[in-house]
């Protein structure tokens, strides 16, 4: 077993619910940026909208500008409230900006947004955006184990992030035909138990990254992979490892790793 | 690692996308009611796919298939155990007029901290007053506006009708609008400073009183006590118990947050809260336009008499409408409720 429970520091806010039938599962939460990027969308869209009441209103009001201001202003001021509390609140927990920056509001439960929570958190953004730019609101993000700016204190809220996900495809180093390791099985074996989730992600990573990574910084990633597991995790004989290069060291680990389970060959 | 992934991957895949067939046609629709056949068929694929989940956490190496369970347990969780409130009832009509009866009662269950902001703003006023009726020095800080300084020259312009512009309504209707987001804006800052345990609330009354008291002994310290009556009670009548009910709410946020967790019910809160801040939001806007159109306009328009007249009889109104309308909580539920907070 390699997977207990998390005994590390998770690499990004979650937030961990454990179900009554005993399932725990972890919903990612989303940072102060990506947050701060659908509001400015968000900001742009109201604008845009008020802008284009605007020119209405002055076009219907002409003979009347006084009242034609009125208008606008009242709109604007309902249109700056409502917007976001209306989206939430009847498009699941998403306005524009949130649906294109994949985030979501939901309940702290992890179930979807109420109305009146929508509501809630939307009007304690006066609070929220003291005293300039959201300065209270992101320090309380910061400062928050659940990201929870004090709108979403208040309303029992938290923002996650919702990045479209597909069950994995198969990855190459799955399917190699023949792989060296498999020759040793007592040292594959090893390597197999001894690896935690974290290093595994890791090999897999820095194998799917192959063409993003320069080459110095690929030929020194995998140096150091390669050293790590041949030292510390499964030293694999010499004469195999002079063989191979760094490169195909890792392929044939994640072969190990998470290639045919059956353990047919070991 | 237990897990044959390949072949768990290949088994237990077409129930994935089941579920996530099932789990978008129910997320697009907005009542989000399941029928029988839908509830078992959710049920059922959100305790197998739980079952894998739990496999794949316990028995494998594979943080990719790992999330993609996690997300997809997660919004069939949601689902399964949310109880969607009735959304179509938040179109009809008589629901949204309900607001009407159900914020006195709001109003009227939370007054304690009704009369907490209220005594806050009077001793404000008080402040205010004595200090502009005893400490020169204090007018220049407290007045820093020359208007409010000097209401002599401020009366003869009003009366003389020297702020007036031709098209008056037109200005008029403008300025209703200005005052009427400013002045909600000023009332929900209020109520949502009651996060900082209402401290940014009390600060918040106690300044506005004490600038009411200092305007108020100012002019009538120099014998306009009628005229600035006749000026600020028509809107005032309106604004300034809305201003209250503004810090009535931050005290009912403060005292929540002040509440144990698990002693909280947050839902109904919620409710309360809202409904206090909507109904202070309609008396603004009435405030707003009354401050606009009425209030601005002197004798000899406008006889200072008739003003206060109006401007009394909004309050009795205001106040029958607040203590009267809706239903009555009985004595006994009263105490019950009593009773359950003191615990």
């Amino acid at each position: 077993m390699t997977d207990s429970e998390p005994t590390r520091l998770p690499t990004t806010a979650e937030l961990t619910i454990a179900t009554p039938e005993g399932v725990v599962f972890r919903l990612p939460l989303a940072g102060p940026a990506a947050r701060l990027y659908a509001v400015l969308l968000d900001t742009a869209i109201v604008l845009a909208a008020v802008n284009g009441l605007g020119s209405l209103v002055y076009f219907i009001f002409a003979k009347a500008p006084g009242f034609g201001i009125m208008v606008i202003t009242l709109a604007e001021f309902a249109i700056g409230f409502a917007y976001a509390a209306l989206l939430e609140g009847f498009w699941n927990g998403q306005t524009i900006g949130k649906r294109l920056f994949h985030l979501r509001v939901i309940d702290q439960a992890g179930f979807p947004l109420r109305v009146e929570q929508a509501w809630v958190r939307n009007l304690m953004r006066v609070f929220d955006a003291l005293p300039f730019a959201y300065l209270a609101g992101g320090i309380s993000v910061l400062s928050s184990p659940l990201m929870q700016r004090f709108g979403d204190r208040v309303a029992g809220t938290l923002v996650v992030r919702e990045t479209p996900l597909a069950a994995p495809a198969e990855e190459s180093w799955t399917r190699q035909k023949y792989n060296s390791f498999m020759d040793y099985p007592a040292i594959a074996m090893r390597l197999r138990r001894a690896a935690t989730p974290e290093l595994g992600s890791l090999i897999q990573d820095a194998l799917r990254r192959r063409n993003e990574l320069t080459p110095y910084a690929r030929r020194e990633i995998y140096r150091e992979l390669t050293t790590y597991l041949q030292n510390e995790i499964a030293p694999f004989p010499d004469e195999l490892v002079e063989m191979l290069s760094d490169e195909q060291y890792l392929f044939n680990a994640a072969g190990v790793l998470f290639g045919d389970q059956r353990l047919s060959r070991l | 690692m237990i897990l044959d992934l390949q072949r768990f991957q290949a088994q237990a895949g077409p129930r994935w996308s089941k579920l996530e067939m099932l789990l978008a046609a129910l997320e697009g629709r907005p009542d989000r009611r399941l029928n029988p056949v839908e509830a078992e068929q959710l049920q059922d694929l959100y305790a197998q796919t739980s079952s894998d989940l739990n496999r794949v956490t316990h028995g494998a190496l594979a943080p990719d298939l790992r999330q993609y369970l996690e997300r997809l347990v997660a919004r069939a969780y949601a689902e399964l155990y949310y109880a969607p409130p009735m959304r179509s009832e938040i179109w009809q009509p008589r629901s949204w007029l309900r607001i009407f009866t159900a914020f006195p009662e709001a109003f009227r269950r939370q007054s304690r901290y009704f009369a907490l902001a209220t005594l806050i703003t009077v001793l404000g006023c008080a402040l205010g007053g004595l200090a502009v009726r005893y400490d020169t020095a204090a007018v220049e800080v407290l007045l820093p506006a020359n208007y409010l300084r000097n209401p002599g020259q401020r009366v003869n312009e009003e009366t003389k009708g020297q702020n007036r512009h031709p098209g008056t309504a037109q200005v008029e209707a403008a300025f209703s609008a200005e005052l009427i987001t400013h002045n909600i804006q000023v009332a929900l800052l209020a109520a949502a400073l009651g996060v900082t345990f209402g401290i940014g609330t009390a600060l918040l009354l106690f300044e506005n009183g004490v600038l009411l008291g200092a305007v108020a002994a100012r002019y009538t310290q120099q014998g306009f006590g009628l005229f600035v009556t006749a000026w600020l009670l028509p809107h005032g009548a309106f604004e300034i118990p809305s201003i209250l009910i503004a810090g009535q709410a931050g005290f009912y946020l403060a005292r929540l947050l002040l509440r144990r967790r698990e002693d909280r019910d947050m839902r109904r809160a919620m409710r309360e809260w809202l409904l206090l801040i909507a109904g202070l939001a309609l008396m603004l806007v009435w405030a707003g336009m009354m401050e606009a159109f009425f209030s601005q306009h002197h004798a000899p328009v406008l006889p200072y008499g008739f003003k206060v007249a109006v401007g009394a009889a909004e309050l009795v109104l205001l106040t029958v409408y607040l203590l009267l309308i809706g239903r009555r909580e009985r004595a006994a539920e009263a105490q019950v409720s009593v009773a359950a907070e003191r615990k």
